[in-house]
């Protein structure tokens, strides 16, 4: 399976990280190794030939209750701040 | 100090104990061995110290205090710790400060445990050395010139190294069991569900489950009873959880158990010596009165590829939170919004994240979805469906932990490929759900530790631990 240096590119610009072409060279190497390892997984058998049932799992969900938490705590990890607003870079001109 | 926690635990009730002299003791060997094992992330010594002299006035006083009443614990620096940095041994988070505690926390802290420091690991628990760390090598205390294993090595080195009693750990394709057979103590991977995610840092949400570390089979257990439970803070606990002590039927042996050993076990790549180990520790499982016997279950061989794209693909889509913007590492070099995310990303997380990301976004982008994700969950649910049958046949499954020894420091660090295939035998309950348990078997000619893994069906615990425990008693290893 051939992976090619732009294709790695593409899933670094969908993934929100940046490489070297250099980097994306090894990368594209290292996925190529990786898939041809993984493409047994094509030949294997995998149909299930009884029917069985299929439990429907229901999630578990928290009761509707508002619990605050103090601002200096839940914004504490926060690095750039005005009152209560995160700050960002601006995003219309 | 040769005692189970329930021991230390009434001693420190009767006074015939202080919990400050306890985790003084701890202190003095974490002094000794961890400026070269490197176990610990953050150290909580004076906090633990001030606790632990707060519990003794209160056991003084007469108050009644909980099940871990002054034990020192530690844990795995990917389940926050409100107030305590909670790192993920990752830049990306070396600055994260919890503003609340994970479940299995609160439920520690609920029954008087001392929290005494953070233990290092792979980066975002991507790993099996914890050379993935983007702070320290953990070394294995049984010898230091090899791996602790991973991604749980700092907690799993902590006990092995005498530096904490018991510690938890987070295993999403064996960094539980698999550390645990590499350092030589109980390490034990329970059904996805019994035990709360809520505050694990999320690595594979679908595969990932928080387990305790100790010396002892019945510690395990001990732990096992504290931290499960159903959990409405976490969307996939399992309702309605019955309560059990998993220490009760411990002691009840094993006559007329029926124990599987699947031959795909002990093919081609597994170490001489493990299969050795394991072999004799079988021998052992049927002198105790189980019946043992060999069969096939060819899935249980093929189960990495669909690991590595689930896991990956998850851990895509879990890790995209971090943006550089509410919290986490931000880079200074930016210009615009897209700038922000991309360097901080960047800058931010290691080689072995980048790949999983990576690789799980590939596995996901469209074209590529059926042939890598929709089949790995295909692969997925005929497993579970053969596993299902295996046990309507066997109380439980018995095989390796890991198809090779503790290997030496940077050994393994250049080709990805062969450290993902050292997951081999473990991954499969976690695709699964299943519990498992590692246990050491022995030790190689060169002394390092061997362990050797039971797996069960769904919520069967007790039997895995009732097993286990048999087992440990028989083989009597002074490690």
């Amino acid at each position: 399976m051939k992976v090619s240096i732009d294709e790695v590119k593409y899933i670094a610009k969908l993934s929100k990280l940046k490489f070297s072409d250099e980097e994306a060279a090894k990368f594209a190497s290292e996925f190529e190794g990786i898939l041809d390892n993984f493409q047994y997984l094509n030949e294997l058998d995998l149909e299930i030939k009884e029917d069985i049932d299929k439990v429907e799992l229901k999630p578990i969900v928290r009761k509707d209750e508002v619990k605050t938490f103090e601002c200096t705590d839940l914004f504490r990890n926060v690095k750039d701040m005005q009152e209560t607003y995160i700050k960002v870079p601006k995003i219309i001109e | 100090m040769k005692m189970n926690i329930e021991e230390m635990v009434s001693k420190i009730k009767t006074g015939e104990l202080t919990s400050e002299a306890l985790v003084q003791s701890y202190i003095e060997e974490i002094l000794k061995t961890e400026s070269t094992v490197n176990a610990f992330l953050t150290l909580t010594c004076d906090e633990a110290l001030a606790k632990a002299k707060i519990i003794d006035e209160k056991i003084k006083a007469g108050e009644s205090l909980g099940r871990l009443a002054g034990i020192p614990i530690a844990i795995k620096d990917n389940i926050c710790t409100e107030g305590v940095n909670t790192t993920c041994a990752s830049k990306m988070l070396e600055d994260f400060i919890p503003p609340y505690d994970a479940t299995v926390i609160k439920k520690l802290l609920a029954e008087d445990a001392i929290i005494i420091g953070k233990t290092n690991m792979d980066e975002f628990a991507m790993g099996s050395s914890n050379e993935n760390s983007a702070f320290k090598k953990t070394l294995n205390p049984r010898d230091t010139t090899r791996v602790p294993g991973g991604s749980s090595g700092g907690s799993a080195a902590a006990v092995a190294g005498k530096m904490a009693p018991v510690s938890l750990g987070s295993d999403t394709g064996g960094s539980i069991r698999q550390p645990a057979a590499f350092c030589g103590v109980v390490g034990l991977k329970p059904t996805y569900g019994l035990v709360s995610r809520f505050g694990l840092i999320a690595f594979g949400s679908s595969l990932d489950q928080i387990g305790p570390f100790s010396n002892s089979v019945e510690d395990s257990a001990y732990i096992l009873n504290i931290i499960s439970g159903t959990d409405e803070l976490d969307s996939t606990s399992i309702r309605d959880l019955k309560e059990i002590d998993y220490t009760d039927s411990l002691k009840d042996g094993i006559k007329g158990m029926k124990i599987g050993v699947p031959e795909e076990f002990f093919g081609e790549g597994l170490d001489e010596e493990i299969k050795a180990s394991v072999k004799n520790s079988l021998e052992l499982l049927k002198e105790l009165g189980a019946e043992v016997e060999t069969f096939s279950l060819p899935i249980i061989k093929d189960g990495l590829a669909a690991y590595y794209i689930m896991s990956s693909a998850e851990a895509s889509t879990n890790l995209a939170r971090y943006d550089g913007i509410r919290y986490g590492y931000k880079t200074p070099n930016y210009t615009n919004l897209d700038e922000l995310m991309e360097n901080s990303r960047t800058e931010g997380f290691g080689t072995e994240v980048k790949r999983r990301i990576m690789m799980g976004t590939y596995a996901l982008s469209s074209g590529y979805y059926d042939a890598y994700y929709n089949k790995a969950d295909k692969f997925r649910e005929k497993l579970r469906y053969d596993l299902k049958n295996t046990f309507k046949k066997y109380d439980l499954i018995v095989g390796p932990v890991s198809p090779i020894l503790p290997f030496k420091i940077g050994e393994k660090n250049a080709d990805p490929l062969a450290m993902y295939l050292a997951d081999i035998y473990t991954i499969n309950v976690n695709l699964a759900g299943n519990p498992a348990i590692s246990i050491p078997s022995g030790t190689s000619k060169d002394g390092l530790p061997i362990g050797i893994q039971l797996m069960g069906d769904m919520l069967c615990e007790e039997k895995i631990f009732k097993a286990a425990y048999s087992l440990e008693q028989a083989l009597a290893l002074e490690l």
